[in-house]
């Protein structure tokens, strides 16, 4: 007993004194708990944070809490009235409305797939799910209902304190709501799209005019320049000009950093499955995705922070069309996600 | 058992002296840079070649003083702020007379890569626009853009390989062939970004088994996205692909007995940068990486190691003007 200690403490000192990136504390999925989440083709396996593996107990708890209303002050809204597994897990308005018909300047965002985002919100403010999951409850124009109000809430529910009791070994805390959000949320994952298929081999997964978008989506329509990768975001921050056709802009990233480069700068959405969640971008304000490429083929909106990739692309309206096929058709799943509201205990 | 748990219990504790006696030495060699882009280690003299970007030359820094090599090279910008002016950027000795030069002060398409024939010390400047010396570039054609921002140059004997930061879609890293004084074509390579799903290719060098060593930036805006990838010179091939927690690895080098070092520019929280160890083992099936802060550095753009395993690296520094060092790192 002693030895360990012993040699725990030498451990910890070296690892100070060398000061070796701490890589551990995040682990990518382990053999059990990819028994626990199957990974649709065609993505790559996320990463967990060490203290809070994955477990179906876990899971489910988080997928009742996020479901449901009491963690509102008025008993109205749930995690799903925003990002609403029927509406692309994000809604159909440019502006999320909240307790009392309180309305946000932002458009809610999708959660699929958001396990791999490592900084959440349009520009980044939160570090991981679990990071993200307390604020929206808390939030004066969302949930509006304070942490500690929350706990007392849920502690008057037998069926949750003994969730809580047999998932934690503890009473209900913040630190278990936010934990079991988080992980039910690491679920809703899109994959298994037409596009998938073609990778993997089979030619005839996709028509000729998805093709011919995907070749523009990578290489003359300059689309994976920040859409990149299995989730189709680079998971960081560009400027592509939304919003600078109005009077004040959102600052967006910059609000987090004050680096002046990060000015209007939004996190790249994800792309898989985005035929089911417009209106898009950030304030809600481009309706439909042709709406979306006609953006892009005229360069985005100028300003002094816009990214070196927004030019206009000189795209054909038959092209336009091409791209739009190309994520209506190509990054559909064959699986949505689709969970249907649990009983509430 | 127990005195496998004994000798463990000192190994480690050895390991944990020899790290709090390596308190590295940091040297200013000179200051008064403005962007010191590259750094390169003439071989012969021992000479320390910086890029001083910004101010649109090559100099030499002999006895701690700087003296002109290469002068006038147009200045372009980067970044949307802050914003850097950025003039020459990367070095490489192809021989001890012959230095190639990764230009960043034309728009893209337009930057050269160019190769001189250097005066020794004490001679003449040369002009950037110099007749002789061979001035190659990437031009766009009706699919790809054109390429520039030639950050990093490598030699490997037989060709340079340049990164390249024109087509975000692909991520380049260029060659081109030397045979003897010919240098040329300059030809689009590896595309980094269609094998790692990651670009901005950054810092390049040769490892000590011949192959490249390639650190890719990533997207500046995220932070502890930068890779370490290893790349077959012959056929581009991928041998290696490492998440580092590095978030802009700007410079890659190798000390003696193969100790690789890396400077971290840390764009997203500069006071995070600084100079970092990397053991980085990989064979077919298992590969393996450790990654050690040597010290905290101001902005370190690039990283050169002379033959006794001094490290010199150029920072961007902070404040107005020129702000910028050549620093010599020992004691590691
Ligand atoms: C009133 C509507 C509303 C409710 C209720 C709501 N959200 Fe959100 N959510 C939003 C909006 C709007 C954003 C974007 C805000 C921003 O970026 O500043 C967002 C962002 C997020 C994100 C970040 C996604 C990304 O890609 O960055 C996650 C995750 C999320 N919400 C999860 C939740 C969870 C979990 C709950 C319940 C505890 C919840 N939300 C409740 C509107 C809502
Ligand atoms: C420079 C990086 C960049 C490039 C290039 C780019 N995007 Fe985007 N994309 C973004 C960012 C950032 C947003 C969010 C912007 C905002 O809301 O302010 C976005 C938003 C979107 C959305 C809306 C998603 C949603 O959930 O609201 C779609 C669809 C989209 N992009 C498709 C494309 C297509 C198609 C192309 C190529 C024609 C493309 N993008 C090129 C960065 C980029």
């Amino acid at each position: 007993m002693k030895k360990l200690t012993f040699r725990r403490l030498a451990f910890i000192l070296v690892g100070l004194v060398a000061g070796i990136l701490s890589v551990a504390s995040i682990d990518s999925l382990s053999a059990r708990e990819k028994q626990v989440v199957e990974l649709p083709l065609g993505l790559d396996p996320f990463k967990v944070p060490a203290d809070n593996p994955l477990t179906k107990a876990k899971i489910e708890l988080g997928k009742q809490l996020y479901f449901d209303k009491r963690l509102s002050s008025d008993n109205t809204v749930s995690c799903a009235s925003c990002h609403d597994p029927n509406k692309g897990w994000s809604n159909d308005a440019a502006f999320a409305t909240g307790v009392d018909g309180q309305m946000g300047g932002r458009s809610a965002p999708t959660i699929i797939n958001s396990a791999y985002f490592p900084l959440q919100f349009w520009d980044g403010r939160a570090k991981g799910l679990e990071g993200q999951a307390l604020g929206p409850i808390a939030n004066p124009i969302e949930m509006n209902l304070p942490i500690e109000k929350a706990i007392e809430k849920l502690n008057e529910i037998p069926g949750y304190k003994q969730q809580f009791k047999k998932v934690f070994r503890s009473e209900i805390t913040a630190d278990g709501i936010a934990k079991a959000i988080a992980s039910f949320e690491r679920t809703v994952l899109s994959g298994n799209a037409p596009y998938d298929k073609f990778k993997a081999g089979d030619e005839s997964a996709l028509s000729p005019e998805a093709k011919r978008g995907m070749d523009l989506f990578f290489n003359k329509a300059k689309c994976s320049a920040c859409h990149k990768g299995h989730s189709f975001t680079d998971l960081a921050f560009h400027n592509i000009g939304v919003g600078y056709d109005k009077d004040k802009p959102d600052p967006g990233r910059f609000a987090v950093t004050n680096q002046e480069g990060d000015r209007g700068r939004f996190k790249t959405p994800p792309l898989r499955d985005i035929h089911t969640s417009p209106p898009y971008m950030h304030d809600g304000s481009v309706k439909t995705l042709k709406e979306v490429v006609e953006f892009y083929n005229k360069g985005g909106i100028k300003n002094a922070q816009l990214d070196e990739d927004m030019k206009p692309l000189k795209l054909t309206e038959q092209e336009v069309a091409d791209l739009v096929t190309f994520m209506k058709e190509g990054l559909k799943s064959e699986n949505y996600p689709h969970v249907d509201p649990p009983e509430l205990p | 058992m127990k005195r496998i748990t004994a000798v463990t219990t000192v190994a480690v504790l050895m390991a944990m002296t020899s790290l709090v006696l390596a308190e590295p030495k940091v040297e200013t060699v000179a200051e008064g840079l403005t962007v010191p882009c590259g750094v390169a280690i003439q071989p012969g003299t021992g000479h320390v070649f910086v890029a001083d970007s910004a101010a649109g030359r090559v100099v030499r820094i002999v006895d701690g003083k700087v003296e002109d090599v290469i002068v006038d090279f147009p200045i372009d910008k980067y970044g949307k702020g802050p914003t850097y002016p950025i003039g020459p950027l990367g070095l490489a000795f192809v021989d001890e007379n012959v230095l190639a030069v990764g230009g960043g002060g034309y728009p893209d398409a337009k930057d050269k890569l160019r190769v001189y024939n250097i005066p020794a010390a004490g001679g003449d400047a040369l002009n950037a626009d110099e007749d002789d010396a061979a001035a190659l570039e990437i031009p766009a054609t009706d699919k790809l853009a054109g390429e520039g921002n030639f950050y990093g140059v490598a030699f490997t004997g037989d060709a340079l390989f340049v990164t390249c930061n024109g087509d975000d879609t692909k991520g380049w890293i260029s060659r081109a062939g030397v045979k003897g004084a010919k240098v040329g074509p300059f030809m689009r390579a590896i595309a980094t970004k269609e094998l790692t799903e990651v670009d901005a290719p950054v810092a390049i060098t040769v490892a000590p088994d011949g192959s490249l060593a390639v650190g890719q930036m990533g997207e500046i805006s995220l932070p502890g996205d930068g890779l370490l990838t290893f790349y077959d010179p012959k056929d581009g091939a991928k041998l290696a692909n490492f998440e580092t927690g590095l978030s802009d690895i700007t410079g890659l080098a190798y000390a003696p007995k193969g100790k690789l070092l890396a400077t971290d520019f840390a764009w997203a929280d500069t006071s995070e940068g600084g100079l970092f160890q990397i053991s980085a083992k990989y064979t077919k099936k298992k590969q393996n990486i450790e990654v050690t802060k040597i010290t905290g550095l101001d902005k370190p753009t690039a990283i050169a190691v002379d033959d006794e395993g001094n490290v010199y690296v150029t920072v961007i520094g902070s404040g107005e003007g020129a702000s910028g060092k050549l620093l010599k790192i020992s004691n590691l």
